[in-house]
This record gives C-alpha cells, structure tokens and sequence, in this order.
C-alpha cells in the first residue's frame, strides 16, 4: 500500500482539512467576541427590515401584475397536500364501509398487524 | 537519486492513469450533477393523519407482521425538516423502525404562514404535541406512546413531559437535546441581550426568515461550505458520496422559519433566562421543570456535535427525575447521530436494544 505522506492526492486532501479546522476555530473565536455580536446585530437588524420591505414590495408587484407570489404558491402546494390527506381519509373510511369487517383496519384501509411484538431474547430469538 | 522513504515508483503510472480517469469522469458526472436532481427523500409509505398550519402528523405504514404494543411518535425540530429520518431506502431511520416492527408516527412541520406569526411555546407544547398524541393513541387504540424527540423537538418533548407528567408518555428518547443554552456559546454571542434587539426584530418582520435560521448555522463553522464543496468536486466521479452529499445539502439548507412569538420566547426564556437549566421554566402558566419527568429516558448525544456542545446537553440526563435513565454518547455530529452510515451502524441498533423491551 502507498504510502500516505507521499501521495499528493492524500497530502491535499488533509491541507484542506486542516485548512476548514484551522479557519473555523480562527472564525469561532473571533465571533465570540462582544464586538463581533455588535456588528453583526446591526447589519443583521437593518438587513432583515431591509428585505422584508423588498419583500412586502415585491408582494405588492406581483398582485399589481396578477401573478401570485412564492408564499401563495406553497401555501397553494400545502392545502393541496391536506386534501390528498383528506382523500386518503375518505378513502380509507369508504373501504371500511365497504369491507364491513369487524377486523382492525389501518388508515389507508389497509389490516394492522397485531401489536404482540416481543423483543429478541438474549440469544437473538423472538420470544 | 534515491526515491523519498515510503515513495513507491512503481505505482506512479497506474496512479496517474487512475487520476486521469477520474479527472475524465470529473467532467462526465459534473455535467450530470448540474443537469440532475437529487434523490427522492422521504418516501417510505405514509398516510396523513392530521394537518393544521404548520403541524402536520404522518403515521408511517407498518411493514412487520408483528408490531410493539406501544407506538412511536417523533417529534422534529422546528427548524428543520423530518426526512432526515427518512432520507432512502437503506439510509432511513424510519423505515429501520419498522423493519423492527415499531408502530411510527412522526409530528413534522411546515413553514408557518405570516399569520402564524403569533404562535407561541404554548402552541407548541399544550396544544400540537398533545393533540398529536390524542391522534396517536386514537389511531393505535394504545394508551401508552413513546415520544422521540430530536434537538429542539427535544425540548419540546422535555417541555411536554414535565408538564404532562401523569402520561401517557411512556418513554421519552432525546436525540441532542440542549438544556444548559449558556453553553452554546456561539448562539449566546449571537443573541447577545445587549445588541440583538428580539423585540425590534419580531415586530418588524414577523416570522423569522429561514435564511437567518440557515446563516446563523452556517455561521458556527463557516469554512466548511466551501471545504465541502471542494470535497465534492474531488469525489464527484463518486455516485454513492454524490447521492450522499445531494441528500445532506438538500436536507441542511431546507431549513424552516420560526414564528416571530416563539423566536422570541426561545430567545428570552432559554437563551437569555436559562429557564430550562434553571428550574423556572413555565408555558401557558405551568411549569415545566424537567425534574417531574419521571418515565425512563434515553439521551444520545453526539461527541463531535458543533451545534449542540455536549456542556450544553450532559446535564438533561442528571437532571430529570426518572429512575431508568441513560445518557450515550456516539462519535458523530449533530447531524451524522440519527442519519447516515454511522447511526446505522451506532445509534439506531442502540436504541432498539433500549427501547425493544420498554415497548411491549
């Protein structure tokens, strides 16, 4: 087997390990400073009132144009997503009018399996 | 000239060809990268049982012929999303629950809307959580469940347990759990009470931006986005580190917002108070001090965990009022814990073996 200190691949492999380590303990002692939590407060401060107004205009634009926004779009996805689930839950009702089994049925209409499940004994056998 | 100690002449020829061919395929799989999606995460079969604003509860279809008496139900951080459990076949928390023949229910989140911007801790604790487990126990017939809770769905299952502290919480497993937030040092510095005005922020802007929640993760180690984009580059002729990295990236960087009333209260409470830490913790009026819980709990932590210190979790354990307790910690970090090769290998037959025997 080759020898690692002399691969040059292995060798630049670990430089950039070293490198991340080395400039991630620099960075994390550096932004545990007081200093560092007072500029980053106050950037940070003006930038999120400065993109929530670039957000709240671009809302604005886009209702002018008739278009919908991201936000309307996901929440368009996710009540999409509740009547499938809605669906699901019909579905499964339906099959247990239809079935009229007396046997426990799962959601999705589906039989559950029991629940008299034993854990392994020591030896690795299912008691 | 002799030839540097441990240097083997011979294999430089089959070690440049080798190189060459990756090089080549570099170029192939890197077109392919850009051009492609990642894998399809979180698709072990699941049927909805309950959606409300941000709360949603999936019941995951059982596989085993036989199942524990007592169901599961995961509690996710509410910052991020719940398929890092279930990320593939093969590499899927949940679906190794079921093989195991454990009846899962996972309490996920979605991002809250602008007007959810005025849920608070009590939302969270008094009402999705137990709602969720009124569900649970409707959909299993069974009294009793087992909550696990991974991060801050950890506290918030610790939170939940100490005020509900006649059940039906059987088990409680936490998955990097902070209880001491002084001893995260980094989000202390960031929340610093003297220049991070929560207030100001809350009322300016509402929810809090997933952006922000992402950069203040990114923040605690800020070399290893680009060290890890190199990395992905040297292994990009790699299909299984490629399908490994889509998985991870895509899952850290779909991080949710959190509503402007409970960033505020986390800040305040926890960050700012230690309430947890200190045994004044209340939501809604009732307190919550995690010596109440008294049902047997297991603590993994994570030995390399960047986000969650182990100075900011080791105490959860020694704290909690139960009897039949564990703390284990596993070589891993905060993510590589639940998911990924080595909580396949660690974390997840641990705890079957623990939690195998306290089902039935």
């Amino acid at each position: 087997m080759a020898d690692k200190s002399n691969d040059p691949v292995a060798i630049w492999q670990n430089l950039i390990g070293e490198m991340e380590k080395g400039f991630n303990s620099f960075a994390n002692q550096a932004m545990a400073s007081p200093e560092f939590s007072k500029v980053v407060n106050q950037v940070g401060g003006v930038t999120a009132g400065a993109q929530k107004q670039l957000g709240d205009l671009m809302e604005k634009y886009l209702v002018s144009m008739n278009l919908p926004s991201r936000a309307q779009m996901v929440s368009m996805a996710e009540r999409l997503q509740s009547i499938e689930g809605q669906l699901s839950e019909i579905k499964a009702l339906l099959h247990q009018v239809h079935n009229n089994s007396s046997a426990p049925v799962g959601y999705a209409g589906a039989p559950k399996p029991p629940r008299t499940k034993r854990p392994p004994s020591a030896d690795g056998e299912q008691k | 000239m002799n030839a540097p100690a441990g240097l083997d002449l011979a294999s430089i020829p089959e070690r440049i060809q080798s190189e060459v061919q990756r090089a080549i395929q570099r170029s192939i799989k890197g077109v392919e990268y850009i051009s492609s999606s990642g894998p399809s995460l979180g698709s072990t079969p699941k049927d909805i049982l309950a959606v409300r604003g941000t709360m949603n509860l999936y019941h995951y279809r059982p596989i085993a012929d036989e199942i524990y008496r007592v169901p599961i139900l995961i509690v996710m951080a509410t910052t991020n999303r719940g398929y890092i459990l279930d990320m593939v076949p093969g590499q899927s928390f949940i679906e190794f629950l079921l093989r195991r023949g454990y009846d899962v229910y996972m309490l996920d989140w979605t991002a809250p809307k602008p007007e959810e911007k005025s849920l608070r801790m009590e939302d969270y604790v008094l009402d999705f959580i137990p709602n969720c487990i009124r569900r649970v126990q409707q959909d299993s017939g069974e009294q009793d469940v087992t909550v696990i809770g991974y991060c801050f769905g950890g506290v918030l299952s610790l939170l939940y347990g100490s005020i509900f502290k006649d059940g039906p919480m059987k088990n409680l497993i936490c998955f990097t759990t902070p209880i001491d937030f002084r001893e995260m040092k980094l989000f202390q510095n960031f929340s610093d009470r003297r220049y991070f005005d929560v207030d100001r922020l809350v009322d300016s802007i509402g929810n809090v931006p997933p952006e922000m929640i992402l950069s203040s993760f990114e923040m605690l180690r800020p070399a290893s986005r680009a060290a890890s984009q190199v990395q992905l580059w040297e292994n990009i002729w790699n299909d299984e580190f490629v399908k490994s990295y889509r998985m991870f990236d895509r899952w850290a960087t779909d991080t949710l917002p959190l509503a402007g009333e409970y960033f505020r209260q986390t800040v305040k409470d926890l960050m700012w108070d230690n309430k947890l830490y200190n045994d004044t913790m209340s939501v809604g009026g009732r307190v919550a001090n995690i010596a109440d819980i008294k049902v047997p709990i297991l603590h993994a932590v994570a030995e390399h965990d960047h986000i969650v210190p182990y100075d900011a979790a080791k105490h959860l354990i020694t704290k909690v009022g139960s009897s039949d307790k564990e703390e284990v910690m596993l070589k891993g970090g905060h993510v590589s814990l639940v998911a990924g090769a080595n909580a396949i290998k660690r974390l997840w037959p641990k705890l079957d073996n623990w939690l195998a025997g306290r089902s039935t």
